[in-house]
């Protein structure tokens, strides 16, 4: 098997056929997972932040939900992807706690907001999610493999885990 | 796990860190108002190795200079004395942060990655708050985890566990670690640098980092380096087992006026800037 493609910070990388992509040590970021089923075709994108600060000026599309998400779904369609049929799996969003309350989540925190601003930008291109596995307070490796659909989630001191696998049958979202 | 004091882990571990003598006496000497591009480099140039390191990374295309330096005086010269001292700062710890911790689940590099990562955070808070140097809040940055080069030993084996405790509690992590040994791997940090003779805000913010609220006196720095490490945490730059189970001060935030849009708009830029520092790793592993 050919080694993983690395989506770096603020990537966005797409496959068709075979392959695996893969995010490595999410922190707050967001792994977007995207497949076409019917044609094969594979998304990955590492979403930073929430918003771009100035829309006219991002020098990489990937860095924010709210460019990303178009920008995952261009390049999919250029692969010759279905976007409108596309699966979706979200994988990060990790926070910190909130200092002197312990368990809860400070109200100015990046990964919570980067959660919403990923559903935001799912919900405003009328995709859904069908799998996710976001918050606590580890760092995450998502992985998904571009033959058979799989998005696997390591997560620091546990297993492995299978998330979905997009052509099989789908697990409801978590 | 043992139940040691802290000076006995530390006397008890191997293969601790040492700043150079040639490092610390270019920080005095940066510090002095008389300091000039020659007495810094007279320092640097003590310490043959170190002058070879410096050089390799003020010639790194991160500073994208017009033709190659080949003095140390030179490089003071045209980069300034504070940038030659994170410079010396940088090539003296590369060889610390780079080793594997197995206690706290970093892989070789991971270490360094966020030191660096909170360094360079540090300075792009420093540098937009405008309320201390640059160049301290980036040294500190540097430095701030210390104490988990002699930490990660006790821990290896128990992190599982420890973060299990911790989880469950919802108790940060630094919290679950004072509570097993009666101390963190912050006042570690502090413990292994007094003998350095650093000035103030290094010893503050190696232990204060996690809990900036307590800090006795007031420093813009131990807000700058707490919340240069949670920039680091939450961009996943060398995240270990502990992850990101720590609490994040709203008191640091205020202190330093930030608020949620502009922690965010420091979150874009500092991600410009690890782009560009993170590339002068590969000088010093080569």
């Amino acid at each position: 098997m050919s080694s993983p493609v690395l989506v770096g910070m603020a990537d966005i990388k797409v496959a068709k056929g075979t392959g695996t992509l893969t995010c490595v040590g999410l922190g707050s970021c967001i792994g977007i997972c995207a497949f076409d089923s019917s044609q094969g075709i594979a998304g990955l994108a590492h979403i930073m932040l929430p918003e771009a600060f100035d829309k006219n000026h991002v020098d990489k599309l990937g860095k924010f939900a709210d460019t990303g998400v178009p920008e995952l779904l261009r390049q999919m369609a250029e692969l010759g992807a279905n976007t409108r049929r596309l699966q979706i799996a979200i994988v990060g969003g990790a926070q910190v706690f909130k200092f002197g309350t312990p368990g809860t989540a400070p109200k100015m925190d990046i990964g919570a907001r980067n959660i919403e601003a990923v559903q935001k930008a799912l919900r405003d291109v009328n995709l859904q999610i069908q799998a996710k596995d976001v918050g606590g307070n580890l760092g995450r490796t998502v992985t998904l493999d571009v033959a058979t659909g799989t998005v696997k989630v390591r997560t620091v001191s546990k297993a492995e885990i299978v998330l979905c696998n997009f052509k099989g049958a789908m697990p409801l979202a978590a | 796990m043992p139940q040691l004091t802290l000076e006995q882990i530390v006397s008890r571990t191997g293969d601790l860190p040492a700043l150079p003598e040639a490092t610390l006496s270019v920080m005095r000497e940066t510090d002095k108002a008389e300091a000039t591009a020659r007495s810094v480099a007279q320092h640097i140039i003590k310490d043959q190795s170190l002058a070879a390191r410096v050089l390799r990374l003020a010639n790194s295309a991160f500073y994208g200079l017009p033709r190659q330096v080949n003095q140390i005086e030179e490089a003071v010269v045209i980069l300034g004395m504070r940038t030659v001292k994170n410079l010396a700062m940088i090539a003296s710890s590369y060889a610390w942060f780079a080793k594997e911790l197995k206690g706290y689940g970093l892989g070789p590099q991971d270490m360094w990655r966020h030191s660096l990562a909170t360094a360079t955070a540090a300075q792009v808070i420093a540098e937009h708050t405008r309320k201390a140097p640059g160049d301290l809040a980036f040294c500190c940055g540097l430095l701030h985890d210390l104490g988990k080069l002699a930490l990660h030993v006790w821990l290896d084996g128990s992190v599982d566990k420890v973060i299990q405790i911790a989880i469950q509690t919802g108790k940060p992590f630094d919290e679950i670690e004072r509570a097993a040994f009666g101390f963190d791997h912050a006042d570690v940090g502090a413990h292994l640098a007094a003998g350095w003779n650093l000035p103030e805000s290094y010893k503050l913010s190696m232990n204060y980092h996690h809990r900036p609220d307590e800090c006795p006196t007031p420093d813009p720095v131990v807000d700058m380096v707490h919340l240069g490490d949670y920039l680091a945490m939450s961009m996943g730059l060398g995240l270990g087992a502990d992850g990101m189970v720590y609490a994040l001060s709203e008191g640091a935030l205020e202190r330093l006026g930030l608020n949620e849009s502009s922690l965010e708009e420091l979150a874009s830029k500092f991600l410009d800037a690890w782009e560009k520092s993170s590339s002068m790793t590969k000088e010093l592993a080569a």
